[in-house]
């Protein structure tokens, strides 16, 4: 039998962090942590961590820039602690290579949700993680990861719900590869926490719309027939 | 005459100015012209006098010394100036009901230099009289039967007769005219600028501050409204970090408190726990939204307002999974682009539509096309609308109507606040109106 998967938790409110510990050890975590960002590098040699959980806001040194220097040592997989919607952070933290965000106050389960989503994602993409590329161009519309954005061939932001996003993600990683609606939700279950029950036929019909793709005669994201969907466009990325 | 006067006055303090100015320089204009001209008039009476005394003299000379009988011929060879006739008859001209010559037209002639003469050379009698502006003088030859009649034309006096007088009025005051409106509206560009600031703080407290530059009196304004708005700026930014330290210190123990939830043995207890967390939590986020200041933070760019609509009715319907799917609807042109802070207007509109989801049970929005740089966006409910006079108290923060206090749908009370706030520093605006047929609009406008 595997090991327990070994998590570094860094907060600096000594609460939060003994109460996270033994909520995640008793969901089968080992855990270990860490009071800031100097006691976090002590013990970082120490253990194989399969994934760190980080407060941005910490005294001393911050979370940012020692998010920075983990990027640096080694590829273990980020989940940082943001304060509410403060949008920068989070950007720039996206754009250092965490691999997601939870808002403080965050309900233990959603963070439980997206710690086993991002470990999938890590052990199934066979550890090889690419930072987020700054844009990624699809038939006229570019595609901003590091911002969460799509743009339209005006250059006019065009909103998407977190359901669209992610599904529009799943697509342009994979173009012109067709993608049965159970891969689909496979995909998706695996990088969203949130709700994302309505069918996936609603959801491309809805991302179609965004998109100004005909749904009766698509040309962006067409129907595969026996159940599928395929992006069909050239997917040009930059760094 | 109140009235009138407000009528002819112009508006603007430089006009006003411009025109007093104007009017007083044409009227020192016109009088400084006036002592001018009849400085001149003087001159040219005292030549007149001079020339006119001068040939008199030299023809009752002329005419003295010479024979009686060729007077006429001599008389007739001399070349005299207009406006002096002569002649030699046997009568003065001067006859009885002409008018005296007043003293100053008579000096015209010097009778005392005539009569000052030798004596055989004195007219033995000088006779005066005017008729009109004709001067006529006889006077009586030495020998005592001939008189010599002169006629002197005196020329009217007319300061404002000369075609010099009306170019200069006209081209001194207009050069004059040009000068003050230039200066006016130079002096009073503070004023507006004063006003134009005024207004930019009024929107946003971070505007950029007066030039303390120019004369002391617009420096010293300038001064003291950059201090009035540095002033302002402190209050507004202790207040929001305030509410923005209470929410974000709220943010520590209501994490723990969910964390601890976790470890409750009841089930039942642990999940109303939460819900109520989520609901303080909720409550922060609002608070912190309002407090913090995002139109700074977050930069402008063109965003497709269309999309943005079916974003937000979308998670509102997706928040709702027990909600009719027709409750949320979206009416109107697939792309509409405009510039905005997206998150910011995305919050505005999420407001709205949750507001009309909780208290109408629906929300359609419908997109109108711009016109008249104006976008305008309806947001209609099925509720049963609020009291007339409630419409702006709504927008209040932290102000709730009656009735709507229960925990199920109440909320803080800062949704329509939120709104309006972002609405307004984009330049919009929301207001809330009953429908006839029953059920609540939010009216949106945005400038295209």
């Amino acid at each position: 039998m595997e090991p327990a998967p070994h998590i570094l938790v860094v907060d600096d409110d000594r609460e939060i962090r003994e109460l996270l510990a033994r909520f995640l050890e008793k969901q089968g975590f080992r855990v270990t942590t860490a009071r800031e960002a100097r006691e976090a590098r002590r013990v970082w040699p120490l253990g194989r961590y399969h994934i760190v959980i980080l407060d941005l806001m910490m005294p001393g040194e911050s979370g940012l820039d020692f998010a920075r220097w983990l990027r640096s040592q080694s590829d273990v997989p980020i989940v940082m602690l943001t304060a509410m919607g403060e949008e920068t952070d989070r950007i720039v933290g996206l754009e250092l290579g965490a691999d997601d965000y939870v808002a403080k106050p965050f309900n233990p389960r959603e963070l439980l949700a997206r710690i086993r989503a991002v470990m999938r994602r890590a052990h199934g993409e066979g550890q090889r993680r690419d930072p987020l590329p700054s844009a990624i161009r699809f038939g006229g519309w570019t595609l901003e990861p590091q911002r969460r954005r799509l743009l339209n061939p005006d250059g006019a932001e065009v909103s998407l719900t977190g359901g669209e996003y992610e599904l529009l993600t799943v697509l342009v990683e994979r173009p012109n590869r067709v993608l049965t609606r159970d891969m689909l939700m496979d995909l998706l279950r695996g990088r969203q926490a949130g709700p994302f029950d309505r069918a996936i036929d609603v959801a491309v019909s809805r991302l179609r719309r965004k998109l100004e793709d005909d749904g009766r005669n698509p040309s962006l994201i067409k129907t595969v027939r026996g159940g599928g969907y395929v992006l069909a466009a050239d997917v040009e990325r930059a760094a | 005459m109140k009235a009138l006067l407000r009528r002819v006055l112009p508006a603007s303090l430089a006009a006003r100015t411009a025109l007093f100015l104007v009017l007083a320089l044409m009227a020192v204009q016109a009088a400084g012209l006036t002592i001018h001209a009849l400085d001149r008039v003087d001159l040219q009476r005292a030549a007149t006098e001079r020339e006119m005394s001068a040939r008199t003299f030299a023809l009752w000379r002329a005419m003295s010394v010479t024979s009686p009988e060729r007077r006429s011929s001599i008389l007739a060879e001399l070349e005299l100036p207009s406006g002096l006739e002569a002649s030699v008859d046997d009568e003065p001209a001067v006859r009885m009901g002409m008018l005296p010559a007043p003293p100053p037209v008579l000096r015209m002639i010097r009778p005392e230099i005539l009569l000052g003469g030798p004596p055989r050379l004195r007219p033995r009698e000088i006779q005066a009289g005017m008729r009109f502006t004709t001067l006529y003088v006889s006077m009586r030859l030495p020998e005592g039967t001939q008189w010599l009649n002169l006629q002197i034309h005196i020329p009217p006096m007319r300061p404002w007769h000369s075609e010099t007088f009306l170019a200069a009025f006209v081209l001194m005051t207009a050069m004059a005219a040009l000068l003050i409106i230039w200066a006016t509206r130079r002096l009073t560009r503070p004023v507006s600028d004063l006003a134009k600031a005024a207004n930019a703080l009024g929107r946003d407290v971070n505007a950029p501050p007066l030039p303390e530059d120019g004369p002391r009196e617009v420096a010293t304004a300038a001064r003291a409204f950059n201090t009035m708005a540095e002033r302002i700026r402190r209050f507004v930014g202790d207040r929001t970090q305030m509410l923005a330290a209470i929410g974000h210190d709220l943010r520590t123990p209501i994490t723990r408190l969910k964390l601890r939830a976790e470890f409750m043995e009841d089930d039942e207890q642990r999940a109303k726990m939460l819900a109520d967390l989520e609901e303080m939590e909720a409550m922060v986020t609002a608070t912190l939204a309002f407090a913090r200041d995002d139109a700074a933070a977050e930069p402008s760019v063109p965003l497709d307002l269309a999309a943005l609509c079916r974003t937000v009715l979308d998670e509102a319907a997706d928040a709702r999974p027990d909600a009719a799917p027709e409750a949320f609807s979206y009416q109107g042109p697939e792309r509409l682009t405009v510039r905005g802070r997206p998150i910011a207007l995305k919050r505005a509109l999420a407001n709205l539509v949750a507001n009309a989801a909780n208290y109408g049970s629906a929300a359609r929005v419908t997109l109108l096309q711009p016109q008249v740089g104006q976008i305008q966006l309806r947001i209609d409910d099925d509720g049963p609308g609020i009291p007339d006079d409630s419409h702006d108290a709504v927008f209040q923060p932290f102000r709730r109507l009656e009735g709507s206090r229960n925990r199920e749908t109440g909320g803080v009370g800062l949704g329509l606040p939120i709104a309006r706030n972002i609405l307004r520093a984009h330049g919009g605006d929301v207001t809330l109106q009953n429908r006839p047929g029953g059920g609540l609009t939010a009216v949106v406008t945005l400038p295209a």
